[in-house]
């Protein structure tokens, strides 16, 4: 693809995006904002999957308490700027995830992913349980929602839908850009090498605990920036954000786009989108479209949406 | 013998019923990934599809005690052949790959049995000798449940014997500790792999039937059960079969005792005392490898 065409590409999809609330109507917008959510914390789990080689079966922990963070944070604090409470819910995904590193960072492979799926299954219990602090089954509904203000710039209302989808995208694309930018630092190709070789990056002097910690909290942190949207998105944030099937999505999403790329989690989390979309408006059985979708995906495209692209393009 | 001594024991039976069947789910799940290197998310799904056998079984044939004895078998079968034509066939991708599909198949295990039994509670009757209430020293149990001690009892001793006594339980044992060794010497591998399957399929369906007259037959019922085994399989060490006995037991007195005295704060515990352990070992407190 020559440069003119990439910026074209580029300028079309920037285009779309930005007129997107008046071609499709608010239906597909909210939709979209769903996607965008889904795709950020998806490439925010693929950080530790397919770059660390870190399998997290609990990520919803850090979407939840992102979560939960804003909402409390918007409940309790009257007059709370909007970025304040995203901010608060990042900050405190990636402070938990400080306070579990001690514990994961030693272990790897299953144990790793059993040690998320059990402390993710602690908090979704601890979030049912606390009802004081979490509301229980019901969750925390209904917090103000401020609007977006610079004092004597502007002030923008969050309560219409349109105005949310452009702070939403904003959000979360400075958050994908950031990630991208993570990525590409020469720590990025160390944990890369973690992934690949321990050892070698051992020997090499680079500190392996540390820097997984490094990956692990920053991870945390964009699954948190994900569930903060989230709460905004729905004005309520409940227990099921923190449970398995939470957990669940972003694996799927991954798996189904291809873990080895950057951009794999966001066609993962396009592609079933709009295969749930599609099963919910014309079939019942949901779940068992779902599980033969995810055999046959796992069956036949082991390497996910991307891996066959790259075969279609070698042929 | 006073009320409180009473309810120490009544709370223990009820407790080590519980953890023995939860020892059945829990070492099959032990035992395929020791030997596989499968976690296999669908084991639960298995569990319960064992319970809606047994309870279709009885309706045909009236008879609890063939229903045992086939539910689990006919489980077993549907175990085999997703390890055969599902799980196989992927081996090479790994670990990731082999979660989502497993989890694909226990969707497909739920919806499945939506379609066929509905979702409502489905009562599964037991035989008036085993339903009713027996004294011992002055104070009544409940015969089931002494019944399923039991019965996971002697399932425990012919798996032991299965293991420690004969030719094939060296073999899936040294297969535990290096499959890749085994399978060197000519021993076929694949085919003891899919029979160690088939086995802890079936282990999961004997505990499918047996919980299913205590707590009826429900698509829900696979939730709690599929939790407390991995916690269980996590805690006591990943393929240690001693492990995963001593927490079952552990974790069901936490659960009997913990709804006594602490019944808000009961679910928590099982989680607490895994979190302690794996903080003190981190392979838990059996496990030797990753």
């Amino acid at each position: 693809m020559n440069i003119k065409l990439k910026w074209l590409c580029g300028g079309g999809i920037l285009f779309l995006l930005l007129f997107y609330p008046k071609l499709f109507g608010i239906y597909y917008t909210n939709l979209f904002i769903t996607f965008a959510i889904f795709a950020v914390y998806s490439v925010s789990f693929n950080l530790l999957l397919g770059f660390t080689g870190l399998f997290s079966f609990g990520h919803a922990m850090f979407f939840g308490v992102g979560g939960y963070g804003t909402a409390l944070a918007l409940k309790h604090i009257s007059g709370l700027p909007l970025l304040a409470a995203v901010f608060a819910g990042m900050l405190a995904a990636a402070v938990f995830a400080l306070i579990l590193c001690p514990i994961v960072i030693r272990v790897s492979g299953a144990a790793f992913a059993m040690l998320h799926l059990a402390f993710g299954q602690l908090m979704f219990v601890m979030a049912l349980k606390l009802r004081g602090l979490t509301g229980g089954e019901d969750g925390i509904g209904g917090f103000p929602l401020p609007p977006l203000r610079i004092p004597g710039l502007f002030s923008i209302d969050m309560k219409a839908p349109e105005n949310f989808y452009y702070f939403a995208l904003l959000v979360l694309g400075i958050s994908l850009g950031i990630m991208w930018f993570f990525v590409k630092t020469p720590f990025g190709q160390v944990i890369v090498g973690i992934r690949d070789n321990v050892k070698r990056i051992e020997y090499l002097g680079y500190k392996v605990p540390q820097s997984k910690a490094v990956v692990y909290t920053v991870s945390a942190a964009f699954a948190g920036v994900a569930g903060s949207i989230f709460a905004l998105f729905q004005n309520l944030i409940s227990a099921s954000a923190l449970g398995i099937l939470t957990s669940f999505a972003p694996i799927v999403n991954t798996l189904v786009g291809g873990m080895g790329s950057f951009f794999g989690p966001i066609w993962g989390s396009a592609i079933m989108e709009v295969l749930l979309e599609i099963t919910t408006r014309y079939t019942e059985r949901v779940e068992l479209v779902q599980g033969l979708i995810l055999i046959l995906i796992i069956m036949f495209f082991p390497r996910g949406f991307i891996g066959l692209i790259q075969l279609l393009k070698q042929r | 013998m006073d009320p409180k001594t009473a309810m120490y024991i009544a709370q223990a039976i009820h407790g080590i019923a519980y953890g023995m069947v939860l020892f059945l789910v829990s070492s099959g799940l032990t035992l395929i990934f020791g030997m596989m290197d499968i976690l296999n998310l669908a084991h639960a799904a298995f569990f319960m599809l064992a319970a809606y056998f047994c309870y279709q079984f009885l309706l045909i044939t009236g008879n609890f005690w063939l229903a045992l004895l086939l539910a689990p078998v006919v489980t077993a079968f549907f175990g085999i052949l997703t390890e055969r034509f599902l799980l196989r066939r992927i081996h090479a991708y790994g670990l990731m790959s082999q979660l989502i599909l497993t989890v694909g198949v226990s969707l497909v295990i739920l919806a499945a049995v939506k379609i066929f039994w509905g979702t409502e509670n489905l009562p599964v009757k037991v035989p008036d000798y085993l339903s009713g209430l027996i004294m011992i020293g002055g104070l009544e149990y409940p015969i089931y449940r002494i019944f399923v001690i039991l019965l996971s009892l002697i399932v425990l001793a012919i798996m032991a014997l299965l293991l420690y006594k004969t030719r094939l339980g060296k073999i899936v044992r040294a297969a535990v500790s290096d499959a890749d060794m085994v399978n060197a010497l000519g021993i076929n591998i694949p085919l003891v792999s899919t029979f160690v399957f088939g086995v802890g399929i079936w282990l999961a369906g004997v505990a499918g039937v047996a919980i299913a007259p205590i707590l009826t037959v429900f698509p829900g019922l696979a939730d709690q059960m599929g939790m407390d085994a991995f916690v269980v399989v996590i805690t006591g060490g990943f393929g240690s079969l001693k492990g995963a006995f001593i927490v079952s037991i552990i974790f069901g007195l936490l659960s009997s005792y913990g709804v006594q005295f602490v019944s808000q704060l009961a679910p928590l515990l099982m989680f607490a005392f895994m979190a302690i352990v794996l903080i003190i070992r981190p392979l838990g407190l059996f496990g030797e490898r990753e």
